[in-house]
């Protein structure tokens, strides 16, 4: 079996020869390959020359044409600032709270800011790549889109004092996620992982979860299954556990989760959804590669009689990462 | 009571509009303004703090409670005008590198309505900039919000600069979902807060053992 192969499987709740394991490695591809970071967040080739030759040593089942948060965001007007050592971050946000999102265009991804170069990422990636490893492109949400749309602070208070405009800045988003995901796949991405931390429940409650969010995500993930996409991935980092069940009526197929959501926990919610997770980033920063092969055996035998599981961290492994930490993730999935 | 009771009720609905004309009620009825703090503000906390479990936390809820909070305090307390006693000082920040100040606005609303002053450092905030603050303020803690994980080397100096400058009772703890998948051990701070109110608990606490 192949990497591609073994997460399509378990999206099955079938037998692999081995767990999948994706090291959500983005940034730190570039960290690995001596590439300043600016330069990997900018340029479509050399984003994925470096994650080919990430996959290449480290041999997980993955590739990401993942950027940061920004990409849409700057497609949309805002400037960012670049660096070398981090990801960028936003100079000023397109809208003001007082705006309406009516003026605003949904951007082409062959034209708009990063997008096109993301779109070559993928395209390179998945022709070097072949179907041999899962090719998977990003898009925002519809929450953290929206928020990115004015700084999460003003977007918060925008969505309690006045919902329909909110939910308004949210069809806008939604619009934007699938015409980029749409693009993603297109250009060769198997399927586009939708990331939407300001959906989590340490930002907002659940309730604001279903009322707002459900319905949107509802709707990319079938604009995305109708594409073609392999299965439909949220990522939502975070205390998860409160909207774990609503993730089968969005059309969540796997579902990311963070450390503050336990094994147990994800199996009671989410019986029949192949999960990923959930080892701490952090401790492929500051732990050992001993302490990642104990967290790696814990998970697979949390999982081992149910399948529908690929071993990972629970958000993106930071780009500092020590690569024998890597390593010892990716080896811990072959000695299962 | 009841003005007092209604009061802490819309600063938990979030209901910025009724807090503010609650507490004008309140004022007109004869309460001095720092009444109205500790049993009616610090209490609407106290009230939020056993809401917010860790299963259950969220930041709009807080946000929304903070936004009433300094509403009532702009009225109680109008810009010039001589501030309450609190209990002390505390100078937050978001490290040099971090530009994410949420978490560190979160930890502003929640200890301000304790009944804390907070000297705000800002974002993306550099070490030596939060060293003059600290020495400046004489604070019982320095707060750090980290949301991503390559402001940890600095987290880690903070310590040891204070304690240069002669401030090593100054205690440093830290929050965010950077730092706080960390030991206070290995970020070389006092206390790793999970959540604002697991830091306020902590400043409780001190604040306790020096009475």
């Amino acid at each position: 079996m192949n990497g591609l192969q073994r997460i399509a499987t378990a999206v099955q709740f079938q037998a692999t020869d081995r767990v999948p394991v994706i090291a959500q490695v983005f940034g730190h591809a570039a960290r690995f390959c001596g590439v300043p970071l600016d330069n990997y967040l900018q340029d479509g080739n050399t984003l994925a020359s470096c994650q080919l030759k990430a996959w290449e040593r480290y041999g997980y089942d993955a590739v990401f044409s993942v950027m940061d948060a920004n990409v849409e965001t700057e497609a949309l007007g805002a400037p960012l600032r670049y660096s070398e050592n981090q990801y960028p971050v936003v100079e000023r946000y397109p809208l003001s709270p007082e705006a309406s999102c009516d003026g605003l265009t949904v951007p082409d991804p062959e034209q708009a800011g990063r997008m096109p170069e993301m779109l070559k990422a993928l395209a390179v990636l998945r022709r070097e790549a072949g179907d041999k490893v899962a090719v998977i492109g990003c898009v925002l949400g519809p929450f953290t889109l929206a928020s990115q749309l004015l700084g999460l602070e003003k977007a918060l208070y925008l969505a309690v004092d006045d919902p329909a405009r909110w939910g308004r800045f949210l069809d806008f988003a939604t619009e934007v996620a699938i015409r980029f995901g749409q693009a993603q796949m297109q250009a060769g991405a198997h399927l586009p992982m939708v990331f939407d931390p300001a959906a989590s429940p340490a930002v907002i409650p659940a309730a604001v979860f279903r009322e707002f969010e459900l319905p949107r995500l509802e709707r990319l993930f079938q604009a995305f299954a109708q594409a073609g996409a392999m299965a439909n991935w949220l990522h939502i980092a975070g205390p998860a556990a409160p909207i774990l069940p609503y993730y089968p009526k969005a059309g969540v197929q796997i579902a990311n989760f963070d450390y503050p959501v336990s094994a147990p926990q994800v199996r009671q919610q989410l019986p029949a959804t192949c999960v990923d997770g959930n080892i701490k980033p952090l401790l492929f920063v500051d732990g050992s590669p001993a302490e990642i092969a104990a967290e790696s055996a814990a998970l697979l035998d949390a999982f081992r009689n149910r399948g529908g599981f690929i071993l990972s961290s629970g958000c993106e492994i930071p780009p500092e990462a020590k690569p024998d930490n890597i390593v010892a993730l990716v080896q811990a999935a072959g000695n299962a | 009571m009841n003005e007092m009771n209604a009061l802490i009720a819309a600063i938990l609905a979030g209901d910025c509009a009724a807090s503010a004309s609650l507490t004008g009620q309140l004022r007109r009825a004869g309460f001095a303004a720092p009444d109205i703090v500790m049993q009616g503000v610090e209490a609407a906390m106290s009230a939020l703090d056993g809401k917010c479990t860790a299963e259950d936390f969220n930041l709009l809820e807080i946000m929304l409670a903070g936004r009433a909070v300094t509403e009532i305090m702009k009225l109680l307390y109008p810009p010039g005008s001589a501030l309450a006693a609190t209990k002390a000082t505390v100078v937050v920040a978001a490290l040099e590198g971090d530009v994410h100040d949420l978490g560190k606005n979160i930890l502003k609303m929640v200890l301000t309505g304790s009944g804390y002053r907070v000297a705000d450092g800002g974002k993306d905030c550099p070490l030596p900039r939060l060293i003059d603050m600290a020495e400046e303020e004489r604070p019982l803690a320095v707060g750090i919000s980290g949301l991503i994980t390559p402001v940890i080397p600095r987290v880690r100096q903070v310590r040891n600069l204070l304690k240069e400058r002669g401030l090593e009772g100054v205690k440093v703890v830290a929050g965010g979902a950077a730092l706080k998948q960390a030991s206070a051990e290995r970020l070389n701070v006092d206390f790793v807060a999970e959540s604002a109110f697991d830091g306020l608990h902590y400043l409780e606490e001190l604040v306790g053992e020096r009475r």
